[in-house]
């Protein structure tokens, strides 16, 4: 097994998953109102490449859902990855009852994601069109139409993102000097070969 | 870099050429190192080409290998594995490591990725290796095709097909191995067809792939139906380097359903750990939670901590 503190390094990057762009929690059903209904499930679809403005729903996916999921460990959160590059790029937003009157301006009413899931029936879908959308507008036009509140990074958190940051700039000057170090011990190496071969090439005479 | 310098005064002045092709950083300066070697004349050459310099530069040049063996040494006399004390190690509860896993793996199929057990043993680096079959409570259902080897005609036969082999006999499965067609990721044979089966050769064509079966690995069985049904809905583990990894559940499970299978597991690899020679001991050092794509979380043993939200969603994808 990996040495513990290669692993604990790894570890790290969990503060990753707790805060940034999406770490927010839905309204769930003791919490909803009659404005920003409870949601009960996340769709998204989106084309395999980026050309056609896919990007922005990939980077949703790799950026945000992992925090929404984390956030909202109930609420099924499904993506599905389409060869079809003309087709759209959609994210579904399962409310219970009814959606949000917010969520009912932003979606695209003429939308049809034929691999999202159907909706129960107490459920009620909107759907984002979120093609050539970087994916924080994404998650800006998410959170007003669900109504999601973001979870600040806590005091302690925000010490260890900088120490973090500290460490990365730390480890680049550290990765460039041990690359010189290296280079030079290799060089040397190198120059005692190619004198052996001259040596004895001089003794061949 | 003095060292260096003298080691360049060693070298003949066709060696000028290679002085400048290396980095600036070797140089201390263009001034003192050009002078060196041009001090060096056409006799001094054929001196230096002589063996004793030769020795000199090699034994200053490999200086640094010979001491590397010396080292490698004193590891490897080092019996047991290296044990890191787990109190730098940070350590979850089933549910919160569940909670990052399931945040790690968002937007994959819950019936394709699947959470992994790593157990870390405390364990010498030689002598056997715990490996057995498992059956959890909880079906990973892994697809696995199963051939089996076995008289044709005999009542092994029919069980067998009943219990979901997909190629069953003796000469259709040594025909479709040697015709380089392989349509199953497991092979069990009957101890009445092992004569045929060191007939056929096999050997060349299966044993690359962990393919042929033998009464170490608990392939040669007498009761092939049950041991079929076994691996279709099994697992198989086996200790390598001290860590002993297998697939626990698919990451559509519950707590509860991971709990239960990860207790059946770790209670069958203590017991596998007992029945060993008694002068083997194998403890369970540290269980480790990962999934396909997820990182290792090092498990605590608690099911859930003080700040594990409701769990009854957790389950799905």
């Amino acid at each position: 097994m990996v040495n513990i503190f290669k692993r604990m390094r790894k570890l790290k990057t969990l503060l990753n998953v707790r805060v940034g762009t999406g770490a927010a929690v839905f309204p769930a059903a003791p919490s909803a109102t009659q404005e920003f209904p409870a949601i009960t499930r996340l769709h998204l679809t989106y084309a395999r490449k980026i050309y056609g403005g896919h990007q922005g729903a990939r980077h949703f996916w790799r950026n945000c859902l992992p925090r929404l999921k984390y956030h909202n460990p109930g609420i099924p959160m499904t993506v599905r990855q389409t060869e079809d590059q003309d087709g759209p790029a959609a994210l579904s937003v399962y409310f219970a009852q009814q959606t949000s009157p917010i969520a009912a301006s932003l979606a695209a009413e003429d939308l049809k994601d034929a691999h999202a899931p159907a909706p129960a029936a107490h459920e009620q879908v909107a759907v984002l069109d979120v093609r050539n959308l970087p994916y924080t507008e994404i998650w800006n036009k998410v959170k007003n139409m669900t109504g999601a509140t973001e979870i600040p990074a806590t005091a302690a958190e925000t010490a260890e993102l900088r120490k973090l940051d500290q460490m990365a700039a730390k480890s680049k000057v550290d990765r460039a000097r041990i690359a010189a170090k290296r280079q030079a011990k290799k060089d040397q190496e190198r120059m005692l070969q190619e004198a052996r071969e001259q040596v004895a090439r001089l003794k061949q005479l | 870099m003095s060292s260096s310098s003298s080691l360049t005064s060693l070298l003949p002045t066709a060696a000028r050429g290679l002085v400048s092709s290396c980095r600036s950083a070797l140089r201390p300066g263009p001034g003192p190192l050009a002078s060196v070697v041009s001090t060096v004349s056409t006799f001094q050459q054929t001196r230096w080409s002589s063996k004793a310099s030769f020795k000199r530069v090699k034994s200053q040049g490999y200086k640094s290998k010979k001491d590397k063996p010396k080292v490698k040494g004193s590891k490897k006399g080092n019996k047991e594995f290296k044990q890191h004390n787990l109190k730098d190690m940070e350590q979850f509860a089933l549910c919160d490591a569940m909670r990052y896993i399931r945040a790690f793996e968002v937007g994959r199929q819950p019936t394709v990725s699947k959470y992994e057990l790593h157990i870390r043993l405390k364990t010498k680096r030689d002598g056997p290796v715990i490996r057995n079959l498992l059956r959890l409570p909880h079906s990973i259902s892994t697809e696995s095709r199963i051939a089996v080897i076995c008289p044709p005609g005999s009542k092994q036969e029919k069980e067998a097909r009943d219990a979901g082999a997909v190629l069953v006999g003796e000469q259709e499965v040594f025909d479709a191995v040697k015709g380089g067609n392989i349509p199953f990721d497991r092979c069990i044979a009957h101890p009445d067809s092992l004569e045929a089966l060191s007939k056929a050769g096999l050997g060349r064509f299966l044993g690359p792939r962990g393919l042929m079966p033998s009464a170490k690995t608990g392939t040669v069985v007498e009761d092939v139906a049950s041991r079929v049904e076994m691996l279709r809905g099994g697992t198989t583990y086996r200790e390598r380097a001290a860590v002993i990894r297998l697939p626990i559940g698919q990451l559509g499970f519950s707590p509860e359903q991971l709990r239960d299978n990860m207790r059946i597991a770790l209670e069958q690899i203590k017991k596998d750990a007992v029945a060993m020679n008694d002068r083997i001991v194998k403890e369970i050092y540290e269980v480790v939670l990962s999934s396909t794509n997820g990182p290792g979380f090092s498990l605590n043993g608690e099911f859930k901590s003080d700040n594990t939200p409701d769990t009854t969603g957790m389950h799905g994808p």
